[in-house]
């Protein structure tokens, strides 16, 4: 489905990726953890072309893009191709609900707004959030606005979702029912990369965790490797310091 | 070009424009300087709600902002000398109509700026948070003192770059006053133009000097506001 | 010397007959002036290179011309080249045929366009960078991110400086009448010329412009609590 290769950023002297390669396979849900800083959100943002990467190359489908000579039109190809999902939710303030779902299918499928919206409202269904259709997001709490964020990704049925770690910005109460509803878009086979520090969710729902740190991929596997035998030092302290308080609570 | 303009000319008229800069300077310095002093009452008058006054300040702002400053101008200069002109007369012995017009601008400006600058204020006043009174005043502070000691000094940080941009907006206000017959910047570029048959340069000079004045005022403002950004910074 | 009713509801009258003209010199300027005012404030906030210096500079200084100065200079440019550039271009038109108010148009959409720039420059540092970035997401250029999203969400933003602005220059079209236009106040003061009743004639000016400036005032409220009420937290 999607694969990166030797993928390097820079912020100014700041070197937020150094050589990351990952590849993700068709229907997999993978996970990518690590500490802040570690360079995941900017990986995510670099396939959706949100940053633009300094060099590397990311196969996607049949496709091949260098992220240093990439066109508008592969950074256009890249976004029609994959949803994305914000931290900070990202709807639009001015539309409705339904609005903000139909906008896409509208203005870039092309498709027909009686058509729209009989697509918005299934897939706003699907999320529990038809019955809040015709409010404005200033309206709603932050889990309600999460999920209409994730129904706009999801409406346009793009190859691959982004989660850029959709649930930190919420209160503790309201994470339950926003993860209930990604395992759901999970559940339904669509490819997924999820950044996020939600460790029981990684075990519930991912094919495969990734960990980053310091700008590289320190180890992969399934979540069950990953959690309970890291091979790698620097994973098994980062886990110690967010597993122990989940583990004692369980 | 050279029959419409020259470089001779334009440096021989120049100097001739700027010495009447002074002229609205003159007018800025006593319109803002009672312009100020009236939109400071207008402001706490307003703040106040005083019945019937609060109604009347309100018209009067709707007026003064909503019409043209030129036509103020020509209503302070026909108007005052009809409606106050036997009054002055008799009780001091002035001919209003004697009087010079620059005077009916001045009050036409002031009038215009004590509802500009009043809402300004008024805004400035009411954009202090209300703990901050009431900080004041749990610490043992009077009214008057809560006011001028914790309100003022905040409100004055937020209405110091609108009453910059006012200022600056009054000097270019001034350009109107030729029109009354006053030899300003404008006015002087205008008598030499009509005296040689030549304008341009007149103008050039004019639209020069305004530029410059209107970015050095400017400047001095953004200077003024940085040294208070500053203060602050230091002492939080 | 008294005030004279008469005189007043003559010189009342005949504003009102010349209120269209500063009526559509006002619309038309402020229609023109927002569309490229939108422009140099785009052009400025990507940082488009050479233009967006340009644009800065010329900005900063025009803005410290008054509007006078500058309707006094094209109209001296006008009148010394017309004859010129006639010749040049094959234009039979004598001068004396062309309606100066042209030059009030063009005064007048300079200056607010450089006005009208800086709200809507400002505009721009209000909208959250997620906005655009959620357009970027669902696929959509540049161009729709800008016009789809962030130029509606400015609206709200821009409304009450764009009242402002519009009563501004409601109020600076008058200075059209040095040129010679004949608008509210040269129209008001028709009458006056024939009875000396000046007074009356810039009364009754001042109450067309206050008339005006009121409906704009009323248009504005309620424009405004049409476009914010995506920003507000009941339904």
């Amino acid at each position: 489905m999607i694969e990166l290769t030797g993928v390097k950023k820079s912020f100014g002297k700041q070197e937020v990726l150094r050589d990351v390669s990952i590849k993700v396979n068709d229907g997999e849900v993978v996970v990518i953890l690590g500490p802040s800083g570690s360079g995941k959100t900017t990986l995510l943002r670099s396939i959706n072309f949100l940053e633009r990467a300094d060099s590397g190359i990311m196969k996607f489908g049949e496709k091949e893009i260098n992220f240093k000579t990439a066109k508008k039109k592969d950074v256009l190809y890249m976004r029609r191709h994959t949803g994305f999902v914000f931290q900070n939710y990202g709807l639009f303030a001015h539309k409705t609900v339904l609005q903000n779902v139909m906008e896409g299918l509208v203005q870039v499928q092309k498709k027909s707004k009686s058509e729209a919206q009989r697509i918005a409202e299934e897939v706003l269904d699907n999320v529990g959030m038809l019955e809040k259709k015709d409010s404005y997001p200033s309206q709603l709490s932050g889990g309600q606005q999460q999920r209409v964020g994730i129904a706009r990704a999801v409406a346009l049925k793009p190859d691959l979702i982004l989660f850029d770690e959709p649930t930190s910005a919420l209160d503790p109460e309201l994470v339950g029912e926003t993860l209930e509803v990604i395992k759901k878009v999970a559940k339904t086979g669509i490819t997924m990369i999820v950044v996020t520090h939600e460790m029981s969710f990684a075990e519930d729902v991912a094919d495969r965790v990734i960990f980053m740190d310091g700008g590289v991929v320190v180890e992969e596997g399934k979540p069950s490797e990953i959690f309970y035998k890291p091979k790698e030092e620097r994973t098994r302290q980062f886990l110690s310091r967010i597993i122990p308080q989940d583990a004692y609570v369980i | 070009m050279g029959n419409y303009f020259s470089a001779e000319r334009f440096i021989n008229v120049f100097p001739k424009v700027i010495s009447n800069l002074s002229v609205n300077l003159h007018i800025v310095f006593w319109s803002m300087l009672l312009g100020t002093i009236l939109a400071i009452f207008v402001a706490v008058l307003r703040i106040r709600r005083v019945p019937v006054i609060s109604g009347l300040l309100g018209i009067y702002i709707s007026f003064m902002r909503g019409t043209p400053l030129l036509v103020q101008m020509m209503i302070a200069f026909y108007g005052i000398p009809i409606v106050l002109g036997n009054i002055f007369l008799n009780l001091f012995g002035i001919n209003l109509n004697r009087l010079e017009p620059v005077i009916f601008i001045e009050i036409a400006i002031i009038l215009n700026e004590g509802a500009f600058l009043g809402e300004i204020f008024r805004g400035a006043i009411t954009s202090v948070p209300s703990v901050q009174a009431e900080a004041g005043y749990s610490i043992g502070m009077t009214g008057a003192q809560t006011f001028y000691r914790i309100v003022l000094p905040q409100a004055f940080k937020v209405a110091l770059p609108h009453y910059g941009v006012d200022f600056i907006g009054v000097f270019q206000n001034t350009s109107l006053v030729f029109i009354l017959g006053v030899v300003d910047l404008l006015g002087k570029a205008k008598t030499l133009g009509a005296a040689t048959g030549h304008s341009l340069e007149g103008y050039l000079s004019a639209e020069i000097i305004y530029i410059s004045f209107s970015l050095f005022l400017k400047g001095v403002f953004l200077l003024i506001e940085n040294r208070l950004n500053n203060g602050t910074a230091k002492a939080v | 010397m008294s005030f004279s009713i008469t005189s007043f509801f003559d010189s009342f009258k005949s504003a009102l007959l010349y209120a269209p003209v500063t009526i559509k010199l006002t619309a038309i300027t402020f229609v023109v002036s927002l569309l490229l005012g939108a422009v140099i404030a785009t052009v400025r906030n990507y940082r488009v290179p050479v233009l967006s210096q340009f644009f800065a500079a010329f900005v900063t200084i025009y803005l410290g011309l008054p509007t006078m100065v500058a309707l006094l200079l094209y109209n001296l440019l006008f009148m010394t080249f017309y004859s010129d550039v006639a010749a040049a271009l094959h234009i039979s038109v004598p001068i004396s045929d062309v309606n100066p108010i042209f030059i009030g148009y063009i005064t007048l959409i300079i200056g607010t366009t450089c006005s009208v720039s800086e709200s809507i420059r400002g505009a721009f540092r209000g909208i959250e960078k997620v906005q655009y970035e959620a357009g970027y997401s669902i696929g959509m250029g540049k161009f729709k991110t800008l016009t789809r999203i962030i130029f509606p969400q400015m609206v709200p933003i821009l409304l009450p400086g764009m009242q402002n602005s519009l009563i501004g220059l409601l109020k600076a079209s008058n200075l059209v009448s040095a040129i010679s236009v004949v608008e509210i106040m040269t129209g008001a003061l028709l009458p006056s010329l024939m009875y000396y009743s000046y007074l009356e004639g810039y009364v009754a000016a001042a109450l067309v412009y206050w008339m005006i400036g009121a409906a704009i005032e009323i248009l504005a409220h309620f424009a405004e609590k049409n476009s914010g009420k995506y920003l507000k937290r009941t339904a």
